[in-house]
């Protein structure tokens, strides 16, 4: 069980690429529909924290929590489920399939979890409304500009309704207005659908979104400010 | 005014220089460029031993005739008289188990006898030398028969000067028993040869095989020059921030193109040379050569020196003339045009409209217009079919839609960025389509071959002819095949031309043999020595009283001694016995008795023996061939046992098959390159996917889709369009129209093969490039 009312807890994480530590006894943990920025600076360790929270790579040593389930111990294809049904995504940039249009990515991860392709479509289609670019539904990723790409990211990561959204570096490739419509957009969404964010960042500017931040530093995380 | 420009020489070494440079850039640029490197080597070299084959096939088979020639002095017309420096030669060909053995018997009349090339004196009487393979094939424990049938001492063997080639079976015996009319005298060996040069239409047709077999090698080389080319375009963006034009970045990656031409014009020429020294081993339409004979003429060799790397150049320009590099890095592509079907459509139009024209031709002529429309007309199809696969694909793929997830990403893949993997496909198309083509051409002909010699053959029967000597040679030879054991029947009769005197061209077959010999070719009623007969129904020449020449010309222009023989006034009429319409029926206007015609008189007088054998009997072909052997070594042979088109066939046919399924292989080589590729470009959405939740499987299976669905296309169109090719080709020769299934579906299998190989090799990386790194963007 994670620690009371937290949905997802790290403790004492270490993961190390070669002989350097990334993390070194991390703790991280975060509520239902909090949103939380990792700050730090640049091989801090933020997305390899990000990564272990996820599921995507396994730590060295220490847990991690979902509930009732200890990532640490799960197999792969287990996380993988786990990802699908619960975990979303967004990243810096590259994260849409060049060959499928917005919809069909927004589409997607329902389709990978089971849903038939209708169903998906109009659910995708209601989300891309939401995020204010159901006209490029029928474009390709090639064909948008960066900020509306972004919010099609966004808008696949909430389709699915995931409990927890991993955004990495989210507005990184945008200018400050695409990167304040796209952070905007992301976190009234989470919050309405009660959806805890992590939010990696090296921008104040972004951080201020979150609801608090922590730093990593020599691959341990810190409380910063409370911004609340 | 306009600029003029540099001067020339300045603008030679600007060339000079950024092809250095590409080329420096090709021998630095680490283990990815080494590899593209070695991808276009490969691709070179394997096209410059094609190209080095191809053109070595006109010298080989000079080699190969002049080989022949050399050694050989039968068949003329006139005998230089007998002296110190002559000797009588004869041919004693002979066949074991369906190898045709070459064999030549040699009687010096003098001390000083000529010798044949590959040895340094004449065989003695009852000696023989034979070549290498013949000594193992008399050496083996099957072969007592033979060894019976060539009873001579073994003194040497025949050096390669004397045979075609290292496996050729032939042997050269010394034999007191040689004499007239066998053989020939003779005073030196060699005949008069001058080497034709290859027809127009020969140069077409080996200019279209060397052509279809390198397209799939132009494929590959096409796919392996667009390997790596992302971190190409990004080191070429840095060059165009220093100040180099979009001209110069491309003379640089011509550069690094032709440094790895260069290396596989090396590479090329080694292969060749591995290749070649395989030629020994293999043996087509009884061709057989020694590896020394392989080899191209000046020309063409320095046409494919200087032609190859060129190509390769192009083709790398080619790759590159859709794609703009800026100076920070953006890559500009020219979109896709859109794809038009009806001019894709022309050359395999163009193509059937050549040949089909030829099927109205009643029997198949072999003049140079024929040869030309054939070989333009097939290979417009040929080709035709690669100009319309990426239409075929682009078609069907833009209107497939839903499905799972990953044959969705698949199709989008390839409705996307289908071209590469189409091109690759093409080399399939060409291949295939050609291959199957062939392949019924050869099994029609090979059907055909097979049931002539099966009716033929369905009569077990084998027959022997040779200079006569006298009626009592016949009656030994007659004597000893009904001796032999699976000889069931033998008959016997002397065989002889007669003219009309004067002459009236008007020649007359004639049989002499005893009255028993007699009654099998025709109902005689009473017979007895003495006796002549001339047959009801035939040539009115044939007149009782009639003078006859026994010594008729050969030629028009030869006027030899008339042998008078008189018709006798008495000869009966009397009805042939017909053996149906086959080229075995009796077809004599005179029948004799021994006594009353001088055998030594006749001009053209042939033993002619029929001897029937009983299958069942075990090696009885193999037994009467040394029993007639014993009698006369220099018979000559004629019979439906052994079908050679068999063997020579199935060679080919064989060979043709593991060409293509090796061109299929190259293309698979080519697929992945290109599966890789692309995947390297997408590991950021790969790893992010991976993210997401999506199985490994799911993107295996897209890989796998990806790669069948234009291989499928590919082949369905390839195994279409060889179908057709094959039965037009049937058609023209007035074949039966046979699909050599199992080919085809050995095609498909390889096809099929090919899928899988491709995707499994493609798992690796497409697994290593969803790994989080790829998420990470610092």
């Amino acid at each position: 069980m994670t620690p009371s009312g937290s949905l997802l807890h790290a403790g004492g994480l270490y993961k190390a690429y070669g002989a350097t530590p990334a993390l070194d006894g991390a703790e991280f943990s975060i509520h239902p529909g909090e949103v939380v920025a990792v700050l730090g600076p640049s091989g801090s360790g933020k997305s390899t924290l990000l990564h272990c929270l996820a599921g995507i790579i396994q730590p060295d040593r220490g847990t991690v929590r979902y509930g009732d389930h200890d990532l640490t111990a799960m197999t792969d294809a287990e996380r993988s489920a786990l990802r699908r049904g619960d975990f979303g995504f967004v990243f810096q940039f590259g994260q849409l399939v060049p060959e499928l249009t917005c919809l069909e990515n927004v589409a997607l991860p329902m389709r990978l979890a089971g849903t038939a392709r209708k169903a998906a479509e109009a659910h995708a289609r209601e989300w891309l409304e939401r995020l204010e670019v159901d006209p490029v539904a029928g474009r390709r990723p090639g064909e948008v500009s960066g900020g509306q790409g972004q919010r099609v990211a966004v808008a696949r990561a909430l389709a699915t309704r995931p409990r927890v959204i991993f955004a990495d570096e989210p507005t990184g490739a945008l200018d400050s207005l695409n990167g304040e419509r796209v952070m905007g957009l992301l976190t009234e969404a989470a919050r309405a659908t009660r959806a805890a964010v992590v939010l990696v960042t090296h921008e104040t500017r972004v951080a201020a979104y979150s609801d608090r931040e922590v730093v990593v530093r020599d691959g341990k995380v810190r409380e910063a400010v409370t911004t609340g | 005014m306009s600029d003029p420009g540099p001067p020339v020489p300045a603008r030679a070494r600007g060339w000079c220089r950024d092809l250095a440079m590409g080329i420096r850039f090709a021998a630095s640029g680490g283990r990815e460029g080494w590899t593209r490197t070695a991808l276009t080597a490969v691709g070179v070299a394997l096209g410059v031993a094609v190209l080095l084959i191809g053109a070595s096939v006109p010298t080989l088979m000079n080699a190969w005739h002049g080989r022949e020639k050399a050694r050989e002095n039968l068949g003329q017309m006139h005998e230089p008289p007998r002296g110190d420096t002559t000797v009588r030669y004869a041919s004693a060909d002979t066949v074991f188990h369906g190898e045709p053995i070459r064999g030549r018997l040699v009687r010096p009349d003098g001390a000083h006898p000529p010798v044949p090339p590959g040895m340094d004196r004449l065989p003695g009487p009852g000696e023989m030398r034979v070549s290498p393979a013949l000594r193992e094939l008399l050496a083996e424990p099957g072969s007592a028969l033979l060894r019976q049938r060539l009873p001579y001492k073994i003194v040497g063997v025949i050096g390669d000067a004397g045979l075609q080639g290292p496996a050729e079976l032939t042997y050269v015996a010394g034999s007191t028993a040689l004499r007239p009319p066998a053989g020939y005298r003779i005073d030196h060996f060699g005949k008069g040869w001058t080497p034709r040069p290859l027809t127009p239409q020969g140069t077409l047709l080996v200019i279209m095989t060397c052509v279809a077999l390198l397209t799939p090698v132009t494929v590959f080389l096409g796919t392996s020059a667009r390997f790596g080319h992302d971190r190409r375009e990004r080191r070429l963006a840095a060059l165009r921030l220093l100040g180099s034009d979009i001209a110069t970045t491309r003379r640089i990656a011509a550069g690094e193109a032709l440094f790895g031409s260069a290396l596989g014009l090396a590479g090329g020429a080694v292969l060749f040379l591995a290749a070649r020294q395989t030629a020994g081993w293999i043996t087509l339409w009884d061709i057989n050569v020694f590896p020394a004979d392989v080899r191209p003429g000046a020309l063409p060799a320095a046409l494919i020196a200087v032609l190859v790397p060129a190509v390769s150049v192009l083709v790398t320009l080619f790759a590159q003339r859709g794609v703009t590099v800026d100076p920070l890095g953006v890559v500009h592509r020219r979109p896709a045009p859109r794809r038009r079907f009806w001019w894709r459509l022309l050359p395999p139009v163009l193509g059937a409209a050549l040949l089909l024209p030829l099927l109205r031709q009643r029997v198949w002529e072999d003049s140079a217009a024929n040869t030309t429309m054939l070989a333009a007309g097939s290979m417009l199809l040929l080709f035709g079919v690669t100009a319309l696969l990426p239409w075929l694909v682009e078609a069907v793929v833009g209107r497939l839609r839903g499905g799972p997830v990953p044959w969705q990403l698949a199709i989008r893949r390839l409705q996307a960025s289908g071209g590469s993997a189409t091109r690759a496909v093409g080399g399939i198309t060409v291949a295939v389509a050609g291959a199957i083509a062939i392949h019924m051409l050869f099994t029609g002909m090979q059907f055909g071959f097979t049931q002539a010699y099966a009716r033929s053959g369905a009569l077990p029967r084998i027959g022997y002819t040779t200079q006569a000597e006298s009626w009592q040679q016949t009656e030994r030879a007659l004597a000893a095949v009904r001796a032999t054991p699976g000889a069931t029947d033998a008959q016997g009769v002397i065989e002889a031309t007669l003219d009309t005197l004067p002459t009236s061209d008007s020649f007359l077959n004639l049989a002499i043999g005893s009255c028993a010999e007699l009654r099998r070719v025709a109902t005689l009623g009473s017979c007895r020595d003495g006796d002549v007969f001339v047959t009801q129904g035939r040539d009115r020449a044939a007149r009782p009283g009639a003078t006859l020449d026994l010594n008729p010309p050969f030629a028009p222009e030869d006027r030899p001694t008339p042998h008078p023989w008189t018709l006798p006034a008495d000869a009966r009429q009397v009805p042939l016995r017909h053996l149906g319409d086959g080229p075995d029926d009796h077809r004599y206007e005179i029948l004799a008795t021994p006594s009353t015609v001088d055998v030594r008189r006749l001009a053209m007088g042939d033993m002619a023996l029929r001897i029937g054998f009983d299958r069942s009997v075990p090696d009885a072909v193999e037994r009467i061939r040394t029993s007639m052997a014993k009698v006369t070594p220099t018979l000559y042979e004629s019979s439906a046992v052994d079908n050679p088109h068999d063997r020579a066939y199935s060679g080919i046919r064989n060979g043709l098959f593991a060409a293509a399924a090796v061109t299929l292989l190259l293309i698979g080589a080519g697929l992945i390159i290109s599966t890789v590729e692309q995947l390297h470009e997408r590991r950021r959405v790969l790893s992010s996917l991976h993210a997401f939740g999506v199985r490994r499987s799911g993107l295996g299976w897209s890989v796998l889709w990806q790669t069948a669905v234009p291989v499928l296309l590919g082949l369905v169109l390839a195994v279409g369009c060889g179908l057709l090719l094959g039965t037009l080709l049937l058609r023209m020769i007035n074949a039966e129209v046979r699909v050599d299934w199992p080919v085809v579906a050995g095609m498909a299998g390889i096809g099929g093969g090919v899928i899988l190989f491709v995707t499994a090799l493609s798992l690796p990386p497409l697994w290593r490039m969803m790994r989080p790194e790829g998420l990470r963007t610092e």
